[in-house]
Formats: structure tokens, sequence, C-alpha cells
């Protein structure tokens, strides 16, 4: 067997927090995703607005960037706040920025952008037929929305979704520069340890391999159940 | 009978796209049993006036009193809208509409999309709505194709299915909107034969078409429009046998 210097344990830790962050930060970027393209396609012109800002500002940031703003810059905006109230008002509290909450909050918050305009085309690709038969049978919007814009732009959408899904989780690598102990970290501090950076480093491969792999197979499941009606010729 | 509400009546209804004034001041009653047709040449506004019935387009001005109950409006910078959503979602429950391109939903089978509004919109049980829509495929002639995806249907069969979906609301009034015009010439027959039927159980409907057999074996009442105003209207014998408008005869005349 390969011998891991004791590092086995935290390895494996390593590996359930790129999962975690991965997971959560998907989730968070999904919900920013949809909240992106209904703002996109708002009749609102302030909202639109706000909407191509964010996408135009995130997209336009390199991550690394992005996360060292949010974690360093976020830490220091909350100590004036909360130096203000202390100053003003007698109200003493620490508040310090957790490294796991600021990766997926910087994560989420990157992908949201990418995944609001996956959302958006897939929203547009959607029939308006499909839509108006919806609201001509006395169906309210959130009703159309949960009944036929969203599983038929999931239909769209799931390819560009997966494709970013993948880009997400290899961007969790970075949270070790704000010092959270994902599986890169552990794997890294492993090969100066013991000068063996093969062994190490191989292992983080194949474990992101393994989740790739695995998310490529349930992405494609979903798209399979997304696609029934369309018949195989389309 | 005089004290039962009118289905549905639509009054001076105006309709503008940019500065064009496509509805120029419509009315229409339909009674209770009543098949009413507008025809008209493209252009001439007759789908705009049918989709201003159940609010898929927002007239610029006129009443719209649905069972006796007028639909309330609001001037808003967004141009003139319904006062009260809710009451419009109500409204539309009443109306069902079959469109030109069928719009069955996609990912849903046959049946599901007969139950989908039933259960959805009106709260009825699934067990109930199944049943019903059972019969009303079979009554169109799809009972074995209650599982198919509309995908895997002809057109013809889409429509028909479309006919189910939208009879399982028990309407009030069906509105057509132009029901036979995205079929092969040989799938026409079979909506058309559904409906009959339909106008022969007393249905109330209003349909834009342009098959002339239909409005003057089916209909009650013809109604003619051009450029958004009505240039001739009445029962079918009188408006499509003896058109006095010069318009109207040119349109009917064979085009070959």
């Amino acid at each position: 067997m390969i011998d891991l210097h004791g590092y086995g344990p935290r390895l494996f830790e390593g590996a359930l927090i790129t999962v975690e962050l991965a997971v959560l930060s998907l989730i968070l970027a999904i919900v920013l995703g949809l909240a992106t393209a209904s703002a996109k396609m708002s009749r609102h012109w302030g909202l639109r607005r706000l909407g191509t800002l964010y996408t135009t500002l995130i997209r336009g940031v390199p991550d690394l960037v992005l996360m060292m703003l949010l974690f360093f810059g976020g830490q220091i905006g909350i100590n004036m706040i909360t130096d203000w109230l202390y100053a003003q008002f007698d109200i003493d509290i620490f508040i310090n920025v957790n490294e796991f909450v600021a990766g997926v909050i910087t994560i989420g918050l990157i992908f949201g952008a990418y995944m609001g305009e996956t959302f958006r085309g897939a929203f547009m690709a959607v029939d308006d037929g499909q839509i108006e038969a919806g609201r001509a049978y006395g169906m309210r919007p959130w009703l159309v929305f949960r009944r036929i814009r969203f599983p038929q732009m999931m239909r769209h959408a799931l390819p560009g979704l997966s494709n970013n899904w993948m880009v997400l989780l290899k961007t969790t690598a970075l949270v070790s520069v704000i010092g959270l102990s994902d599986m890169v970290r552990v794997a890294s501090e492993a090969s100066k340890a013991t000068r063996e950076p093969f062994t190490f480093m191989l292992i983080v491969a194949a474990v992101y391999l393994l989740i790739a792999s695995v998310s490529e197979w349930g992405f494609a499941r979903l798209q399979k159940r997304y696609d029934i009606g369309y018949g195989e010729e389309n | 009978m005089a004290d039962t509400p009118i289905p549905l009546e639509v009054r001076n209804i105006t309709k503008r796209f940019g500065d064009t004034e496509v509805l120029k001041g419509l009315s229409l009653q339909a009674h209770k049993g009543d098949v009413i047709t507008l025809i008209g040449a493209s252009g001439s506004g007759k789908s705009t006036f049918l989709r201003c019935m159940n609010l898929l387009e927002q007239p610029n001005a006129g009443e719209l009193i649905v069972h006796g109950d007028p639909i309330r409006f609001k001037e808003t910078k967004h141009g003139r809208e319904p006062a009260d959503w809710n009451q419009v979602v109500k409204m539309r429950a009443k109306l069902s509409m079959v469109f030109q391109s069928f719009n069955l939903w996609a990912h849903m089978t046959l049946l599901e999309n007969v139950i989908e509004a039933p259960v959805h919109v009106l709260g009825k049980s699934r067990q109930e709505a199944i049943a019903h829509a059972r019969e009303l495929l079979e009554r169109v002639g799809l009972g074995e194709r209650a599982d198919y995806y509309p995908a895997q249907l002809s057109g013809g069969q889409q429509q028909r299915g479309a006919i189910a979906r939208a009879l399982a609301m028990d309407p009030e009034v069906m509105l057509f909107d132009e029901p036979t015009s995205a079929l092969d010439p040989e799938l026409v027959g079979d909506v058309l034969k559904v409906m009959r039927g339909l106008a022969d159980e007393g249905r109330t409907m209003i349909v834009v078409t342009h098959e002339m057999a239909f409005a003057r074996d089916v209909s009650n009442q013809v109604i003619y429009l051009h450029q958004g105003q009505v240039e001739e209207a009445g029962p079918p014998e009188q408006v499509l046998g003896n058109p006095r408008s010069e318009r109207l005869k040119q349109f009917l005349a064979p085009k070959h």
C-alpha cells in the first residue's frame, strides 16, 4: 500500500471539506443565478442594470483576487462596522470571518454570475407558447414557473450547469490561500513535510477525478429526466 | 335563461401596437350556446381580438365582462393593466383557449396535460381529474394515447388533445385561435369533427378560423373583421350567403 505517513485521516477530512464547500457553493450559485437571470429579464430598468453590473464585475475580475478581497476586505469591513457600533452605542461584538463561510460566499458569488448567464439563455430557449398556455389556463406566475418554465428551462440549462459545476469544483482549491484546510492544502503540507509530492498530488488528482466522474454520471441522469417528452430525434 | 348572466361580453375593445391601432372598438356578446366565428384576412385583428378576451393581450380601452363580472383595470406607467390579477386568473379558468400551434406542454404526457390545470388551478383531486381526463381523451379519439408525449403525436392528435385539455376545465366559453391552420389538410377533418360535436352539445365557442364551411355550417354568428373593425356581422346565411360589403365579397370569392 501507499505510505501516507499518517496524513490519511487529514486528507480524508480535506476531501470532505472540498465536497461540502463545492456543494454549498453550488446551491448558492444556483439561487443567485436564477435571481440574476430574472433580474436581467425583468421589465424594470434598475434590476436589469443591477444584473448586468453583477455579472460584468464578477466575470471581469480573477477568482483569486475576488476571494482575497472578500475574505480580507470583508474582515476589515466588518471590523469597521463593529468598531463604529462600539464607539456610537457601546455595543461590543466581535465577528470573525469564518474561512469556510467566506469560501462558500465567494465561490457562490463568482459562479452565480456564470449561472445567471446559463439560466438566462435557457429561459429564453423555452417556447413562449408553452408559457402562454399556462397563463391562459389560469396559472399564477409562480405556478407557471414551477410547473412549466423551470422544468423546460432545465433541459436547456443542464449542459451549461454541469460545465459550471466542474469548473466550480476545481475552483474550491483556491480556498487554501485563505487558510482553509481543504484537500489541496493538506496534500501540499504533506508533500513538503515528506518530500513526496507525487504520492499526495496524485491522490488529490484522483479524488477530483472521482468526484467529477460521479457528477458527470449524475448530470447525465438528470439530463435524461428533463429530456422526457422531447424524443430521441431532437 | 334570462336570469343567468351572459358568459362573455366585450365592449369597445381597442388595441394599439406602438402607433398602429389594430383593434378599433370591437364588441361582442357570447350567449350560452353561441358559436361565433371571427373571419378576415391576416392582419385584420381577429386573433388579437380573441387574445384580448382572456387578456393574453392587454386592450388599451374597452370592457370585458365574464359571466356578469366586469374585469377591473387600472392605469400604470406601462399602460392599462388589470387592477386585480386574482380576478384575471379566475376569469381565465372559465375561458379555455385552444391555440393554433397546440401548445401542449412538451414535458408532460397527454394525460398529464389534461389534468394539469384542473388539479393545480381548480384544485380538483388527482383521481377525479384523471377519471375525467380519460373520458375526454376517449371522446376526442385519443383514449389509447393518454401516456404519449406531445412530440410523439401528429398535429391533429395534438390539437384534439389540446381540445380535451380545454374541456377538462369545464369552461363557460371556449376560445379557438385558428385551431386548424397549422395542420396538414388531411388532419383538419378530425379536429373539425370534434369541434362540431362540441357545438352540437351546446358549448359556447368563439372561433377564429379560415374554414368557411365550418363557419357556415356550425356557427350561428359570423363576424367579418377588416383592419380592426367589424365590416359585417350576422347569421352565416346572411354574412356568407349574401354579403353586402364589397370587401367581404372579394374575401369570400374563390381564389383560383
